[in-house]
């Protein structure tokens, strides 16, 4: 059992307020991962709960525990540095005793249990090695052995893989994962990247300028952005925004576009007036090209193509507004080029509209996932 | 060789291998051209450091090794054989010599490597004003030494002396103490001055061993439970201790060999209570013009310190093997 509430947080470096008030539950077992842009407060709000930061206001209660004024050792937590933080002097046998050691563990504890988490991480045979030896993804390992041998009530990772290629991380996601099945244990993880979010978490935490924007399941997040900024940061390639304005709120909700197209949109019109200034969201998976010879919803001209095989994917310009970027991802085999003007069409059930301050309009036809 | 060249390459197409092939064997026949010049290019290059290696080190050790079968002085040269060797080997004098220059050296330089660690510890400390302490530190090792020995001087006189009148105060000093006077407080001045003129150099060069240690190093043994001594002594000491061992090293070879420090308070006296190998060999050759036996007491102090350089390298590789990465 190991619960995390924060109850409204804060810090300020000085005059300058980093984290805002921010309040949180994290349930029993649950991998909950903290995924925002550059300086948006996760890797703060991660050390505030590793007891390195002490919170300037609120409090941080672990398992029913207001842990606020405690020490990091005293909270219970254990914590993977996005430097891997190993001693390069002590071999991995060592580096994994190492919190064994400061709490005067007997020696035959610390075999054992080295020992189990080498068995669990693979490293029973790089034990006498030292971490300059290891490669980049031993070395993640190690640090997560360190972890494990504490047995704690919650484990804390402060982007953990960004120091590894493309590959390896790909193959680490997985066996991050695998491991909190085996462990069974609560995990709070920081990351930049919004398809680790996406593929690793139970529950994702978006933040934005100390505060969070929304708390939810990958699905949740990518089918009910609550905001303009989770649309545009959840979902690769990024969601695409087109600028409109309300035509009309009495029948359905018709919006127009700047190339004089319109759409009926069902989404909750309630807050809306004519003449309103909106914009619609389109995710890139979810545009078609139109047949020719037909009126397509935008027009794009396509500047780069990326063939992927599966995917095609498509950036350009549209012609529904100021020309902004555009993306479209596509069938592997469409016939496309460089250069050319394509027409794509936009699903609306599929769409997603935001108000002028960038609040989401609750879609009232959602397909049917599991949230 | 080329082959295996291509094969790593291995991605390209066809075509890019045989190019690849022939930029290859066009690349060997230039480099053999510019290996030859490139060889004469370089000694060219080094010749000026050659040259004066040889007037500045070579010439006068040769010279030395040559002074030191010869009975040299303002007189003429006389060739003696191990003569002059052999005083040494015989002269009790010159066995107590080299035992206190031993003596000083270690005592000297473990002073200056603890009291280094220490300030280093301290300036390293998230405390106010730390960049002020960091430069307050540096004057003893950045005025000139005979400006901080005279400065000695006037502290250890008996009459006027600070330490004299203090150590009188406080009742520890029957009367007016000359600290440079008698034997044992002489001996023991100089190293206290040599120990104040070595250290901040020591301190600094750890502060920036210290400051180059990952700080999540610190903060993952926080998380741990490891308390500060705890991390001083598992982390920031075997992080360190390349930087230890080598200021040890060249801190010991210039105690060993400092001449200036001892010459200023005391020179080398009351009655050789002072004097360390180098103070002696200056006394004999300069002072007493005995160039053959003064020579022979340098290629002693040479011999010494090569051993003790050796013995010291082998220390340092099983510390290095201890402590390093890999």
């Amino acid at each position: 059992m190991a619960t995390l509430h924060l109850d409204k947080v804060s810090k300020s470096f000085g005059s300058t307020k980093v984290i805002h008030d921010i309040s949180l539950a994290v349930e029993d077992k649950e991998f909950v991962v903290f995924v925002g842009p550059s300086g948006c407060g996760k890797s703060t709000l991660l050390r505030m709960i590793a007891g390195l930061e002490e919170a300037s206001s609120g409090k941080v209660i672990i398992d029913g525990e207001d842990v606020s004024d405690a020490h990091p050792v005293d909270r219970g937590i254990s914590m993977v540095f996005q430097s891997y933080a190993l001693y390069p002097h002590l071999t991995v046998y060592e580096n994994i005793a190492f919190p064994l050691r400061v709490q005067k563990a007997s020696e035959a504890d610390i075999q054992e249990t080295v020992k189990k988490a080498a068995e669990i991480l693979q490293l029973s045979d790089k034990l006498q090695l030292k971490p300059g030896q290891l490669s980049g993804g031993q070395r993640q390992r190690v640090a997560i052995g360190r972890s494990i041998v504490r047995d704690p009530k919650i484990f804390l990772f402060d982007e953990p893989l960004s120091n590894l290629d493309a590959a390896l991380r790909g193959d680490m996601r997985i066996e991050l994962r695998q491991l909190h099945n085996q462990l069974g244990a609560t995990m709070i993880y920081v990351t930049h990247d919004q398809v680790e979010a996406m593929t690793m978490a139970d529950r994702i935490v978006v933040l934005n300028g100390g505060q969070i924007e929304q708390y939810g399941s990958p699905l949740e997040l990518y089918h009910h952005p609550k905001t303009k900024f989770v649309a545009g940061f959840i979902g690769q390639p990024n969601m695409n925004f087109l600028s409109g304005i309300v035509a009309d709120v009495k029948n359905d909700l018709l919006i127009k576009l700047f190339n004089g197209r319109s759409l009926k949109l069902p989404v909750d019109k309630s807050t809306l007036s004519v003449g309103e200034a909106v914009d619609i969201g389109v995710r890139p998976e979810d545009l078609r090209v139109a047949n020719k010879g037909t009126n397509a919803d935008v027009t794009v001209s396509v500047k780069t193509l990326e063939r992927l095989g599966g995917v095609s994917i498509v950036y350009g310009s549209h012609n529904a507004g100021d020309g902004q970027r555009f993306c479209a991802s596509l069938d592997g085999c469409a016939a496309i080029k460089e250069g050319e003007n394509i027409g794509l069409n936009i699903e609306p059930t599929l769409c997603h509209v935001f108000n002028s301050k960038g609040q989401a309009l609750r879609r009232l036809r959602v397909p049917d996932v599991l949230l | 060789m080329i082959r295996l060249e291509s094969l790593n390459v291995g991605e390209l197409s066809l075509d890019k291998l045989v190019l690849n092939e022939e930029s290859f064997v066009a690349g060997g026949r230039k480099r053999k051209r510019s290996v030859l010049s490139e060889k004469w290019f370089a000694f060219f290059l080094i010749a000026p450091s050659v040259f004066f290696l040889l007037i500045i080190v070579a010439w006068p050790l040769a010279e030395t090794l040559r002074l030191s079968f010869m009975k040299a002085g303002l007189g003429g040269e006389a060739f003696v054989g191990f003569e002059n060797y052999q005083d040494l080997l015989e002269s009790k004098k010159f066995h107590q010599t080299v035992i206190r220059t031993f003596y000083w050296m270690f005592l000297s330089v473990s002073l200056k490597m603890l009291l280094g660690l220490i300030g280093a510890t301290l300036l390293n400390a998230a405390i106010p004003g730390r960049a002020l302490f960091r430069v307050l530190i540096m004057p003893p090792w950045v005025i000139p030494i005979a400006i901080g020995c005279v400065g000695w001087l006037w502290l250890y006189n008996g009459q006027f002396g600070v330490l004299s009148g203090v150590g009188q105060q406080l009742g520890l000093l029957d009367g007016p103490h000359e600290f440079l006077a008698h034997k044992k407080s002489a001996f023991y001045s100089a190293v206290v001055t040599d120990v104040w003129v070595g250290t901040p150099m020591v301190s600094l060069f750890l502060l920036a061993a210290m400051q180059g240690v990952n700080r999540d190093l610190y903060e993952a043994a926080w998380v741990d439970g490891a308390g500060r001594w705890y991390r001083f002594r598992r982390i920031t000491i075997p992080q360190i201790m390349p930087v230890i061992v080598t200021m040890a090293l060249y801190s010991a070879i210039f105690t060993f060999n400092s001449f200036d420090i001892i010459w200023i308070l005391t020179q080398g006296g009351p009655r050789g209570a002072s004097t360390t190998l180098i103070v002696d060999t200056y006394k004999v050759a300069i002072g007493n013009y005995k160039f053959g036996e003064g020579a022979a007491r340098v290629v002693v102090i040479v011999m010494l310190l090569g051993v003790f350089a050796s013995v010291y390298m082998l220390l340092l590789g099983k510390l290095l093997r201890k402590y390093g990465t890999k």
